[in-house]
């Protein structure tokens, strides 16, 4: 600067001063804010990751709010479980009054069955009292309902148990088909039918092939020879002729002991010996007796529309020529299923599956996230649903007996009160109570299990609680130290800041006062 | 020895007294004027006086002495390189201080460091905290789509859609307000060319008559300087033949050739050509036709432009309305005197007016112009072709209200996207309405009756609301059991499905079977309650039914009307309606069906077994809302801007692009920001070394004053002395001896 002017000084003072001023003022901000920025523009990328932190910091609180909520909801589902528990007694305490285990021990230990219908309605109040401790609500949320929740999970409905409208005991029968796969079809009194209609199915559990020699062998005597034989001192009566061992009639003093077979048949197919070269084909009496004896206890057998006996190859399908016939356990009418009832019994079991599979995820800070094809990645967010049918069982075992508890306990109610007060059950019938005993046994440990499996889920919700709680506590210090001023720097700033600006003033007060003119006389 | 004149010395003195005066006046006026902005310090221009030629008895020998002083001018110093260096610093400071008024703005606006929605979410923003907002609203809902949980994410995604509309508007009173300072700017130009013009005469008239005029030179600085501000110039001193070998100053102003193209020219085009000057304005264009479709022919209703009336016109036509062009072009003026004379030159205004192109400007104007034209990312392809090249680059207000159209449009298409979806069974087959299944026709209890519905609710005990095909059974949703049944039914007529309480409507069915009902009517005749009439209803339907082979293990093929999810737009341009085409920052809204609860948000698409499982609390949809919210997804420009130069402007949430949006201006404040310190400071410094050239300094002054207050009194003492030496010559010279 060749030559420095009034002005010229003037105006760079006036300068340096209002930046003084602006740092003193920026300085008050900054101790007055707390905060190192007040505007993007001051340090982007820090007020950029101040936000992403305080964005994740606001999604942990949201987060924390639901997993609070479902934690709840599990805890409200513990206690009912646990209810539950009590009733069935599943630990074996034993000294429990008024548990399933314990009135069922009661009534298999209760010769004379004096008090079985009292047993029989505590069964039935403990098994309604377990469905209405899993139709309980959890807010406005029925916590046993799955994804269903605005609706009432279990209803009974002629003492059977439904889980969301679909009966729990809900199975597809085995039925019979062909070796191509196409059903075996028969009318609605258990008649093979190729064209019944209604079609019906015939349902495989309690029936059996049976060879045709094999069933004839057993149950079917064959004809023989039969004449009036001499009974003194009453007339002559009507019946088989015996004969001796090598086919000759049975004489005065001969042993005899053998009827004639007459039927061709029956000769050629049991592959009998002609004794007399002579076409003559013998059968024991003893055997022939036996046959008549088994004949009033022969099985039911499927038959024709014609009444004839179907023929079945060894897989039971009705084949003709096929060497079998298929005895059926019971009345065939009862063995038999509609279409309709089978294709429904297929759709009720497709829903157990679809409601058991049935999943609501709700997000507790697992990184909920969606793959490429807009499917939420599984493990990225937590499974709140709960099925009561996880915990009460459902659908059939390979008996046909139900498999959830309240139906079983339903079919101890029922099998109770087929037997009056006071008389002995029978044997078989003892035993068949016994297992479905047992099978209540298995279910309630079935229970137990999933009752752990809930309850692990509990604690790991509790776990997460705390772990965001953490989280959140490390989210705010982080953005904290982003964003909060140091006090004492602060400070130490502002009053540097202020002790520049009043150096300033000062300072311009000696400009403006020394000139030359002021030493002028 | 030389001769004196009597007098010489007196007048040599008059002369030294003269020129101190002057000098004490100069000295006056410049402290006088130290305040004065734009003033240039004057200084005396002394020379020294002599009279020259031989006087008649000169001698040889004799010495020659000067006759005093002459004032010859009183000039002004000033360094033009100076001038230079500060018009075209000017121009920097201009235009990087009106483009970060303008960003400052804009981020009082969009940048939410330290602010917040209530006082409880102290700092976390606010546009910003509200999608957080919604997500905790869509959790609830998640957890439990209930109605009053719907209300939830409503009430949240309205004050979202408000806060959307606040910034919106905050931005386009901007986008007017700085419109509107960009007009005032023009203005300002233009009276300062006025000025300088104006001044350029009065000057060149003071020249002719010699006068050097000092204060209009430095009141046309002080106008070159404030026009330097507004836009980058070249300023040029010639000197102008008046004729009869006379020659004044002429001052030329032309545009300082800022664009960078080097066969562009305009940014040469001359604004101030001595006495003569032009004016700028903003180029003015036909009133495009907003309905006109040009997927149609031309017609009389199908035209590019609107007349004055409103009316479709040709832009040939006379009549068209013009308006303010939207890339706001400016336009330089023929060059016209005070008298609206042209100069004789025919060249001068040839080609004029002269429309700029994009970049010819720099300072405060090309500035405001910037900010109010600049969409970076979103300029079309066109432009950077056709207009500049850098334009994708540079980020003004059309940029941010873009940006906030663009966030807020995809905002919307993914929500109503999401709540639009199809129906689909457990299977993820497509569901459509009517759903098809063969069910049970009727069920039977354990006494053996027949339940067609159930009395308590008057539905259809295994499948409620299924309605049953008139061809292939019965109909059950019309409340009648109709006609035949495959092979097993014979029934004709009609009956009317029990319902608990139609009990008369179903017996008068039995009998039109021809059925016995005595029993009924006996029962009714004898006072029977409805609940016993019922019962008897009932017991006869199932007696007819199973008369006439109809079986409780029969089947039907049905069909049913399924509830399914019946989704709706969310989001629409306005409340009144539920259009989401053309979504912005401005219109979004929530749709009108969502406000009066028509539409809700579908928490799942998933309908179990043809409706027949009810999934109440299913909320998969509403886990996908959530995951879209942290989901990075493309903001493509062109979605936006048919054409657009880019179509990846970000890639992240809504919530980072948002974030994104208050980086970008961040940083360009930033930038800028420093730009207009290192600017500015030169500014001051190039001021300052200006001032030491041209400026008052009041030492210097009272220097002066000293110096000339001392030539003053000596040549009082100079007077002085010359008179007593002719006193004594005159008055006591040759008295000896008297």
């Amino acid at each position: 600067m060749i030559r420095a002017t009034t002005g010229g000084v003037l105006r760079s003072y006036r300068k340096n001063l209002m930046n003084s001023f602006i740092n003193q003022n920026k300085a008050r901000d900054t101790v007055l804010t707390q905060r190192t920025f007040n505007s993007y523009a001051e340090d982007p990328a820090a007020a950029a990751k101040a936000f992403r932190l305080r964005k994740s910091r606001m999604a942990v609180e949201n987060q924390y709010d639901v997993c609070s909520e479902t934690f709840h909801k599990f805890q409200g589902a513990y206690q009912c479980l646990q209810n539950v528990d009590e009733v069935l007694d599943t630990e074996n305490k034993g000294n429990q009054l008024n548990t399933i285990k314990s009135t069922t021990l009661k009534m298999l230990n209760d010769p004379t069955g004096d008090a079985r219908t009292q047993l029989k309605t505590a069964l039935d109040q403990m098994s309604e009292a377990i469905v209405q401790t899993l139709n309980q609500k959890y807010g406005d949320t029925f916590i046993f309902a799955g994804a269903d929740g605005h609706n009432v999970p279990f209803e009974i409905k002629d003492n059977k148990l439904y889980y969301r409208g679909v009966p729990v005991d809900a199975a597809v029968p085995d039925v019979l088909k062909d070796a191509g796969g196409a059903f075996v079809k028969l009318n609605q009194e258990g008649q093979y039918d190729p064209a019944a209609s209604p079609e019906c199915y015939l349902k495989t559990k309690n029936i059996e092939p049976i060879s045709i020699s094999s069933y004839e062998d057993t149950y079917v005597p064959p004809a023989v020879e039969e004449d009036y034989i001499p009974n003194p001192p009453f007339a002559d009566q009507w019946g088989p002729v015996e004969y001796n061992a090598d086919g000759t009639p049975k004489g005065e003093g001969d042993a005899g002991g053998y009827y004639k077979i007459t039927d061709p048949n029956r000769y050629a197919s049991a592959n009998l010996s002609d004794v007399d070269g002579a076409g003559t084909y013998l059968i024991s009496v003893e055997k022939y007796k036996g046959m008549e004896s088994n004949a009033q206890n022969k099985p039911q057998l499927l038959q024709n529309t014609d009444l004839t006996l179907t023929e079945v190859n060894k897989d039971g399908v009705p084949t003709p020529g096929g060497g079998f016939y298929l005895t059926i356990d019971g009345k065939p009418e009862d063995q038999v299923i509609t279409q309709g009832r089978y294709e429904i019994a297929i759709e009720d079991t497709a829903k157990l599956q679809t409601l058991i599979k049935e999943k609501q995820f709700v997000d507790i800070g697992l990184g909920m996230q969606e793959n490429d094809r807009n499917q939420l990645i599984e493990s990225s967010a937590y499974n709140a649903a709960l099925h009561g049918i996880t915990f009460l069982g459902y659908g059939e075992d390979e008996d046909g007996d139900p498999k959830n508890i309240y139906s079983l306990v339903q079919r101890l109610k029922e099998m109770a009160a087929s037997v009056p007060d006071g008389s002995d059950w029978s044997t078989p019938f003892y035993e068949e109570f016994r297992g479905v005993v047992q099978k209540l046994e298995t279910a309630s440990s079935e229970f137990k299990t999933e009752f752990t499996n809930m309850a692990a889920g509990t604690t790991k919700l509790q776990t997460n609680l705390k772990l965001l709680e953490d989280q959140h506590y490390n989210l705010q210090e982080q953005y904290a130290e982003l964003e909060d001023v140091n006090a004492a720097d602060a400070i130490t700033s502002f009053i540097w800041a202020q002790y520049c600006y009043n150096a300033a003033l000062k300072v311009g007060n000696n400009i403006l006062s020394e000139t030359l003119m002021d030493y002028l006389n | 020895m030389g001769t004196i004149g009597t007098f010489d010395a007196f007048t040599t003195s008059r002369l030294a007294i003269y020129a101190a005066q002057q000098g004490l006046q100069v000295t006056g006026n410049n402290i006088a004027n130290i305040n004065v902005g734009g003033y240039t310090r004057q200084r005396l221009d002394q020379i020294s006086f002599k009279v020259g030629g031989a006087d008649m008895y000169r001698s040889q020998i004799d010495n020659h002495i000067g006759n005093g002083t002459l004032v010859r001018n009183i000039n002004q110093i000033r360094d033009p390189y100076l001038d230079i260096r500060y018009r075209n610093t000017a121009s920097e400071v201009g235009y990087q201080d009106a483009l970060l008024a303008g960003l400052k703005e804009i981020a009082d606006t969009l940048d939410e460091v330290g602010k917040e929605i209530t006082s409880d979410k102290e700092d976390d923003g606010v546009l910003y905290a509200q999608l957080r907002d919604l997500q905790k609203s869509l959790e609830q809902l998640s957890l439990n789509p209930t109605k009053e949980n719907d209300t939830l994410v409503r009430n949240s995604a309205e004050t979202l859609c408000s806060i959307f509309h606040t910034y919106a508007k905050k931005l386009e009173t901007l986008r007017q307000n700085t419109e509107a300072s960009f007009k005032q700017d023009v203005s300002a130009v233009n009276e300062i060319l006025t000025n300088i013009r104006n001044l350029n005469e009065s000057i060149r008239n003071c020249d002719i008559h010699g006068d050097n005029a000092l204060e209009l030179r430095d009141e046309r600085n002080r106008q070159i300087d404030a026009l330097s501000e507004y836009m980058q110039i070249k300023v040029e001193y010639t000197m102008e033949d008046i004729g009869a070998g006379q020659e004044v100053e002429k001052l030329t102003i032309s545009l300082g050739n800022a664009n960078t193209d080097p066969l562009v020219h305009t940014d040469e085009t001359v604004l101030i050509d001595g006495i003569y000057g032009s004016q700028i304005s903003i180029d003015q264009v036909p009133k495009p036709n907003p309905n006109y479709d040009p997927n149609l022919p031309f017609s009389a209703t199908n035209l590019m432009y609107l007349d004055k009336d409103g009316n479709p016109c040709k832009s040939t036509d006379p009549n068209v309305a013009l308006v303010d062009s939207p890339n706001y072009d400016l336009v330089i003026s023929k060059l016209i005197d005070s008298r609206n004379r042209v100069p004789k030159d025919p060249d001068a205004n040839k080609d004029r007016p002269v429309k700029l192109d994009d970049n010819d400007l720099y300072g405060s104007l090309q500035a405001t112009r910037e900010l109010l034209t600049e969409a970076g990312e979103f300029t079309t392809k066109d432009t950077v072709k056709d207009i500049d090249e850098n334009a994708s680059i540079k980020r003004g207000i059309p940029y941010f209200q873009k940006s906030m159209d663009l966030l807020a449009r995809q905002f919307a298409d993914q929500f109503n996207k999401l709540n639009q979806g199809t129906p689909v069974d457990e299977n993820g087959n497509p569901v459509t309405n009517p759903v098809t299944v063969t069910l049970p026709t009727m069920t039977q209890d354990s006494n053996g009756l027949i339940s067609i519905v159930n009395p308590a609710t008057g539905e259809y005990e295994p499948k409620p609301g299924w309605s049953l095909d008139k061809n292939t059974g019965y109909t059950m949703m019309g409340g009648y059991y109709v006609g035949t049944h495959g092979d097993t039914c014979d029934i004709t007529g009609k009956i009317p499905v029990f319902n608990g309480q139609n009990a008369d409507q179903v017996v008068a069915g039995i009998k039109n079977s021809n059925d016995d009902v005595t029993e009924y009517e006996t029962a009714k005749a004898n006072g029977a309650s409805q609940e016993e009439l019922n019962e008897i209803a009932r017991k006869l339907l199932t007696r007819t039914l199973n008369d006439h082979g109809v079986k409780p293990s029969d089947t039907t093929v049905c069909t049913k009307v399924v509830d399914l999810p019946k989704g709706g737009v969310l989001f629409s341009n306005c409340n009144d309606n539920d259009d989401p085409e053309g979504i912005t920052a401005a219109n979004i809204d929530i749709s009108h069906s969502w406000s009066t609860g028509d539409t809700k948000i579908v928490p799942t698409w998933v309908v179990l077994h043809d409706g027949t499982i009810n999934n109440t609390t299913k909320n998969e949809n509403v886990d996908h809302m959530l995951s879209k919210l942290d989901e990075s997804l493309v903001y493509d420009p062109s979605v936006l801007v048919e054409g657009a130069v880019s179509n990846k402007l970000f890639v992240g949430s809504f919530n980072d692009m948002f974030s994104n949006m208050a980086s970008v201006l961040g940083d360009e404040q930033r930038v800028h920001n420093v730009q207009l310190n290192t600017h500015y400071t030169s500014l001051v410094e190039i001021d300052t070394s200006r001032d030491g050239v041209s400026g008052v300094d009041l030492n210097d002054e009272a220097m002066n004053m000293t110096q000339f207050q001392k030539a003053y009194s000596a040549a009082c003492r100079l007077m002085t002395a010359v008179d007593e030496a002719l006193d004594r010559l005159i008055n006591n010279t040759g008295i000896a001896g008297r």
